[in-house]
């Protein structure tokens, strides 16, 4: 099935809803919020996250490729997986 | 050390020997050696004793020649022997070689001024006739504790809360404030004890009830007066304050040992030891199974260094576990780091040993600017001088590489300390540390949050800072706050006192002498913390006395397991019935389903995060805490008045009629 962003979107809201929401059953993760800024994830979390993006989407990622640009919303976070695959595909 | 306790009231005669037994035996693990009374017409105390300094003579309570002044004492004032001196010489008789009785002739003299006197670690009560007063106080840092209440226009104290409850007259209910404090600061801040309306005294503070009212004063206040140079011969006066703040603390009528982790700073107070030791030192560390957190090698090699006769407690896995119950019943309070149940076993490990007082290294940390923390400091700063750098950040990868087990956190993790706060918040070096202990609080029930609604403990502290804190800079700053914060409610208190005491092991700190203490706070900082070179100037001096390999050893984080300890195959039934639903909807604090993910995640392995792992813990304490001291407590049976090495029953001050404690004292 061809990956798009809206389906890599909510893989990882499910991720982050299972594992680190769970406390917080009302809490709403919107598309653009920040996720280190919100209290979603922290610095272990991101480790965390990057290992289940990795095996999720198969792609991998470097020191350099973990910014907030990059990881630091769901929407970062599907751009990101598509421009990855996108490289490996080329 | 010992434990005390005691209630004043309006109302002669109306305190029951009886009561003061019940409050006795709930602290009696503080003393086990003996104990003893005193009813007065409006005072009653009592003393559980754990006889160091002369062990023959030095029973309490305690009184003058005529009975007016009575005291009930917990503590060492190292520099008796200094001050009796000078006391006889204004023509004070003694009686004892115990510091007790000089206390009694020192308050005599001099009244509460004896306070600034004093060097040592002590919480005392003096009950004074002649006024119908009793007087109160603790050590400048908080070593040994002490709490009170007032009911129904009585006043009660003890070394520990359960002193206060076992009278039967002092309810537990829950603060949550106090919950709130510990979930944000690590521990709460005194006057807060955890339960409403019982206070525990500030370090540094006394006390005086008369005529039912308690008023209380500060004696002794942290300041930071920094010097623009270090003093040319500062090496020479830490090499005098060091050898002659241990030599004091060596004074006792039993053996001293010393706790030895392999870290430079206890490595000191052993190695000083050993040398004005007669015997040939018993040294105690703890490790741990776990490969990745044992450094029992090490901690041979310093042994060996210091001549120490070195003994080792390795905790299993579970042993964090098993005794968790134990360690919050002593430590009085929800945590979020087991840390204190390893210093439980070593204590357990020095008493066993016939060990009742050692020398540790604590203190050291906080004068010397020790901890990452003030590194962290340091750092933020230098990034946030030039906050477009993406060089500058990549520091803080050095700064915790341990934090960093899965991999990195990249930009994140360095992001997390930039946005903490802005440098000029007073609170500035610890807002990282209030966000990363504050993210429990996401597992707080509806009904607890809403009960807090309006609470900010940060801003709270924030208004609380004196006058001259502004005037420190941000690394003197930042170490009062950890020494206000952490190292008096926290490592002094759940780690240090009530684990020892659980066992009858008295704790020295050398580094707390108040004289070192003001020689450090007036260095230049950059003596203490050089670039990110900590303690500089302790280990230029260490290089005299300890192997190169000892005083250049970069600090070794402590770090117990956590989580796993209470999740692995032989984990006690306990912890189920404490996290389980209704035990956790019973308590109210937090959210049973909250709470049922976090288990859920432990068991399956994937909490390995710091903060599930504190929250983790913060649950599991709070929990328990709260059965055994709200919910369901239970206190031991009282003492057996008629075993007491000490009744004394003073029938009215006009008409005392018992024989000073210092000779024979008169029975009831």
């Amino acid at each position: 099935m061809q990956l798009h962003e809206t389906l890599i979107r909510e893989r990882v809201r499910g991720f982050l809803e299972e594992n680190f929401l769970y406390m917080r059953p009302d809490f709403q993760l919107g598309d653009d919020d920040r996720l280190l800024e919100r209290g979603v994830v922290d610095s272990m979390g991101v480790a965390e996250m990057v290992t289940f993006i990795e095996d999720e989407f198969e792609i991998k990622t470097s020191d350099d490729d973990i910014t907030e640009a990059n990881l630091g919303s769901l929407t970062a976070i599907g751009r990101f997986v598509i421009q990855k695959r996108a490289t490996i595909a080329a | 050390m010992c434990g005390i306790a005691g209630i004043a009231t309006q109302h002669a005669g109306s305190i029951a020997v009886e009561k003061l037994a019940r409050m006795a035996a709930a602290i009696q693990h503080r003393g086990p050696d003996g104990y003893g009374f005193y009813t007065g017409s409006h005072v009653g105390l009592a003393h559980v004793r754990l006889s160091i300094i002369d062990v023959a003579g030095g029973a309490q309570p305690l009184t003058n020649e005529d009975g007016q002044i009575v005291i009930t004492y917990n503590g060492e004032v190292y520099n008796h022997v200094e001050l009796r001196r000078q006391l006889e010489s204004y023509g004070h008789v003694f009686r004892t070689r115990s510091d007790t009785e000089v206390l009694v002739h020192a308050y005599e003299e001099w009244g509460p001024d004896m306070l600034s006197r004093l060097n040592g670690q002590f919480a005392f009560a003096i009950s004074d006739a002649r006024d119908q007063s009793v007087f109160i106080a603790r050590d400048r840092f908080g070593v040994r504790p002490l709490f009170f209440t007032t009911q129904r226009g009585n006043f009660y104290f003890a070394s520990e809360l359960k002193g206060l409850l076992a009278s039967g007259d002092v309810k537990a209910t829950l603060d949550p404030q106090a919950l709130d404090e510990v979930f944000t600061f690590w521990a709460m801040r005194p006057p807060r004890s955890g339960l409403r309306g019982i206070h525990a005294l500030e370090p540094g503070t006394y006390g005086i009830w008369r005529d039912g009212q308690l008023r209380i004063h500060p004696y002794y206040e942290l300041d930071f007066p920094e010097r623009g140079a270090e003093p040319r011969d500062a090496i020479e006066q830490l090499d005098e304050l060091m050898r002659i703040g241990v030599d004091m603390r060596m004074r006792a009528d039993v053996p001293v040992g010393a706790y030895l982790s392999g870290g430079l700073d206890s490595s000191i107070t052993a190695m000083l030891a050993s040398a004005s030791s007669p015997h040939t030192l018993r040294s105690f560390s703890i490790t741990f199974e776990d490969p990745r957190f044992d450094e029992s090698e090490w901690q041979r090699d310093v042994a060996r260094a210091v001549g120490s006769m070195h003994s080792i407690v390795s905790m299993s896995e579970n042993a964090i576990a098993e005794c968790f119950p134990d360690v919050i019943w002593h430590a009085e309070t929800p945590l979020i780091r087991t840390g204190p149940a390893p210093m439980f076993h070593l204590a357990r490990l020095t008493k066993n040993a016939g060990i009742k007082v050692v020398l540790t290294g604590e203190g050291a940390d906080e004068l010397f600017l020790g901890y990452d923390l003030f590194k962290e400091v340091a750092l933020r700063r230098f990034c946030l001088r030039r906050p477009e750098s993406t060089i500058r950040p990549k520091l803080f990868d050095r700064l915790y590489p341990y934090l960093d087990e899965r991999g990195n956190g990249g930009e994140f993790w360095r992001r997390f300390f930039l946005d903490a706060g802005p440098t000029n918040d007073p609170l500035f070096s610890h807002l990282p540390r209030f966000q990363l202990t504050s993210w429990i609080k996401q597992f707080y029930s509806a009904d607890f949050a809403a009960g807090l609604s309006g609470v900010d403990v940060v801003d709270e502290l924030r208004q609380s800072l004196p006058a001259r804190f502004y005037r420190w800079s941000t690394l003197n700053q930042s170490a009062y706050l950890e020494m206000t914060l952490l190292l008096s409610p926290y490592l002094l208190s759940s780690q240090g006192d009530r684990m020892a005491m659980a066992h009858g092991v008295e704790g020295r700190f050398p580094f707390l002498d108040h004289k070192l203490f003001e020689f450090a706070a007036a260095l230049p900082t950059g003596s203490r913390l050089r670039g990110l070179k900590e303690k500089e100037i302790l280990r230029r001096w260490a290089r005299r006395i300890l192997p190169a390999d000892v005083s250049e050893r970069g600090k070794q984080p402590y770090r117990a397991p956590d989580a796993p300890s209470f999740f692995g195959p032989n984990a006690p039934g306990y912890i189920a019935d404490a996290l389980s639903s209704g035990s956790v909807q019973e308590t109210g604090v937090f959210s049973s389903k909250a709470v049922a993910g976090l288990v859920r995640r432990c068991q399956s392995g994937q909490a390995t995060s710091f903060r599930e792992n504190q929250a983790l813990v913060a649950v599991l304490s709070t929990q328990l805490w709260h059965d055994q001291f709200i919910a369901r407590p239970v206190y031991p049976r009282a003492l057996d008045i008629d075993a007491a090495d000490v009744v004394l029953q003073d029938s009215g001050s006009a008409s005392y009629s018992g024989a000073s404690a210092l000779n024979p004292p008169s029975y009831v």
